[in-house]
């Protein structure tokens, strides 16, 4: 009686130590016996059982889960070499086929490193770099707006208008192409492969991000270069753009002395002479009238103004004013 | 209290006790078990949730409940199991630099570039230098917990791609100066969109770039761009001021000359008016007797022009050579041929 009363005792501690299990929130399980799997995976988190010491559980993660790939070097179709690091999302959809392909993640992490570095590899080294760097064309669209607006912008002068194509020529310094499929595309297409492969795994790849993009060392330095060159280019067209815009206006200011100053002179001679033929046809046609009597008048004024000054005077005896004083002699 | 109060009191304790001695000895160890597993119940039964936490209680691993702050009560031993999340907190992610704690009311950041995370490619393949804050908060304390295994990892690679991807979609020059509140915004919203992908209880709730500087390396030639547009402006700037010291007042004289020449019009135009009217009159009345009244003109010059003569020599008209009477002093010498009409 006593025995049989410890047995299932015995059963029963057995039992709640091995039998009973909990499977919680983010968690889903398979039942092995002997390492068969038996019945259907568990993927609802609570309190579950199974035959104690018999049968084993296996406890896979439900949630989303990351993989970080090596950042690769890796040569584009137009031969730069950047480097490119990628992380992927991905979760155990069928753990049956994930315990049967890979046991754990441990197991699948060299294989998620093998299939999305060669998949990532691949679908680089088929595009150029400007496929990888930017998503969309709407740096093109942001150009031809910018140069639309600079040559509608109305009225204005030539230095303006010098003065914006430097502007837009300083934003547009690299090489702007169009692209045809763009980051985001690149990265689904990396995914799209990738996902294919590892279905037969038991696994869900979510999505694939390019999470780093860069120039490899040595390019690095002669892209640093280029943009140092670049800006000293612009720089020295700004400056050069400044004299030139100097000269200009102290061309300019030239000009304009000479021609206000010469307008000044052409117009006052102008208004000189005018008044002058005015007064020479004021003269004439009052004069005119008695020709004889003014030259006497006026000779007489002459006299008057060109002897004023206490001279000393010689007169012959024949002239006129000693007509009288000679006959009388 | 006398002693003999004293003695009652302590047979009493002494009786009870024996009392309970019996009932020990009568149920034995199952009722110490009972009492020690009843206080360890008691005590990790409860559990307080902070002003800034949610708790998402499991029971046997089951979502149960989110319990709110505050204290609360739960099941022992493991059936009830409290997580808690500091779901009101404003958490924030930082790219590019690390800041290592607040000294005297400031902050301090970790020495070293994580130029790894700020350098970036853009539109035009030149490099930035891009670093950025994200701050978040967890929108649901389930799913940030069960949803995905390292939800902050998940953030910062999201977040790192999605900045490249609209830096990548912009000129270098825009990235500097004026895309950044554009870039923000933007990357907000796409590493919202891609958060909700994975479905993680997570809302952000901004991004905020921090510095944006082209490469240290680059950054002496990007100073130099913007000293030459100085230097531009300022070499216009003496031109037109010189400009503008000089052609108004050119202007200013050439209105003077003209003005002046207006003058002259007017005066020599009034004078000869003057001169014309003052001929007609004199004129009309010398035509009322011509003869006598140019003889008393002609005396009357005469006259005043002899009379202020300082010497007057007569001399005869056939006298030869007056010279002599003059001496060396030959330009005073003049011989008047005065001669009336």
């Amino acid at each position: 009686m006593k025995a049989i009363f410890f047995a299932i005792l015995f059963a029963l501690g057995i039992t709640a130590w091995n039998g009973v299990f909990i499977i919680t929130e983010g968690q889903q399980a398979l039942i092995t016996q002997f390492g068969k799997i038996v019945g259907e995976p568990i993927s609802q988190a609570g309190l579950y059982w199974k035959l104690p010491l018999v049968q084993d559980v296996r406890v896979f993660d439900k949630r989303i889960l990351s993989w970080d790939g090596d950042p690769n070097q890796i040569p584009t179709k137009d031969k730069k070499y950047i480097i490119v690091d990628t992380t992927a999302r991905w979760r155990i959809t069928d753990p049956v086929l994930f315990a049967q392909t890979v046991q754990n993640e441990n197991g699948v992490r060299a294989r998620l490193d093998g299939i999305l570095d060669g998949v990532t590899r691949d679908i680089i080294s088929r595009h150029s770099l400007v496929e990888a760097v930017r998503n969309t064309n709407s740096i093109l669209d942001r150009v031809k707006a910018k140069q639309e607006l600079a040559e509608n912008s109305a009225p204005r002068t030539e230095q303006d208008e010098a003065l914006e194509v430097l502007e837009v020529e300083e934003e547009i310094s690299g090489e702007i192409e169009a692209i045809q499929v763009g980051r985001e595309r690149l990265s689904d297409a990396i995914h799209e492969r990738a996902r294919t492969e590892l279905v037969s795994l038991g696994i869900d790849l979510i999505d694939v991000q390019l999470r780093r993009i860069a120039y490899e060392e040595s390019v690095e330095s002669k892209v640093f270069s280029r943009m140092i060159s670049e800006r000293q280019r612009i720089a020295e067209k700004i400056r050069s753009l400044g004299k030139a815009e100097e000269a200009r206006i102290k061309g300019k200011m030239n000009k304009d002395l000479k021609e206000i100053e010469s307008n000044a002179y052409r117009k006052s001679e102008e208004i000189r002479g005018r008044a002058d033929a005015e007064a020479i046809a004021i003269y004439a046609d009052s004069l005119g009238k008695n020709p004889e009597f003014y030259t006497f008048l006026r000779t007489l004024e002459a006299y008057k103004k060109s002897f004023a000054d206490k001279g000393e005077m010689v007169l012959s005896t024949d002239s006129e004013f000693l007509g009288f004083l000679k006959r009388k002699q | 209290m006398t002693s003999n109060d004293l003695e009652e009191q302590l047979r009493e304790w002494r009786e009870m006790i024996d009392k309970l001695k019996v009932t020990f000895q009568k149920l034995g160890g199952p009722l110490i078990f009972i009492v020690i597993l009843a206080v360890i119940g008691s005590a990790s039964s409860f559990y307080t949730i902070d002003v800034s936490e949610e708790g998402v209680i499991t029971r046997f691993g089951r979502y149960h409940h989110t319990a709110p702050p505050g204290l609360h009560y739960k099941i022992p031993f493991g059936i009830d199991q409290v997580h808690k999340v500091a779901s009101k907190r404003r958490l924030q992610e930082e790219f590019g630099f690390r800041t290592s704690g607040v000294s005297d009311g400031r902050s301090t950041y970790v020495s070293g570039r994580f130029a790894d995370e700020s350098l970036m490619l853009t539109g035009d393949l030149n490099v930035g230098d891009v670093t950025w804050i994200l701050q978040y908060e967890i929108s649901d304390p389930w799913k940030f917990l069960f949803h995905a295994r390292d939800v902050q990892r998940n953030i910062r690679d999201v977040s790192l791609s999605i900045m490249r991807r609209v830096v990548g979609d912009r000129l270098v020059g825009d990235v500097l100066t004026v895309g950044r509140v554009e870039i923000a915004d933007e990357a907000k919203r796409l590493t919202q969109e891609v958060l909700d992908r994975y479905d993680m209880g997570i809302r952000v709730v901004t991004i905020n770039l921090q510095d944006v500087n082209p490469p240290e390396s680059v950054k002496p030639a990007f100073n130099d761009v913007n000293a030459a547009k100085q230097q531009q402006e300022e070499a216009i700037n003496v031109a037109e001021r010189e400009y503008n010291r000089f052609v108004p007042e050119a202007r200013g004289r050439a209105d003077q000359l003209l003005s002046e020449a207006d003058a002259y019009h007017i005066n020599v135009v009034n004078r000869a008016k003057g001169d014309a009217s003052r001929f007609r009159s004199i004129a009309d009345e010398y035509r009322k007797a011509p003869e006598i009244t140019r003889s008393r003109l002609y005396i009357e010059t005469m006259e005043g022009v002899l009379a202020g003569m300082r010497r007057l020599t007569v001399v005869d008209e056939r006298l030869q050579g007056v010279l002599p009477i003059f001496g060396s002093d030959s330009a005073a010498l003049k011989k008047a041929e005065v001669q009336p009409r």
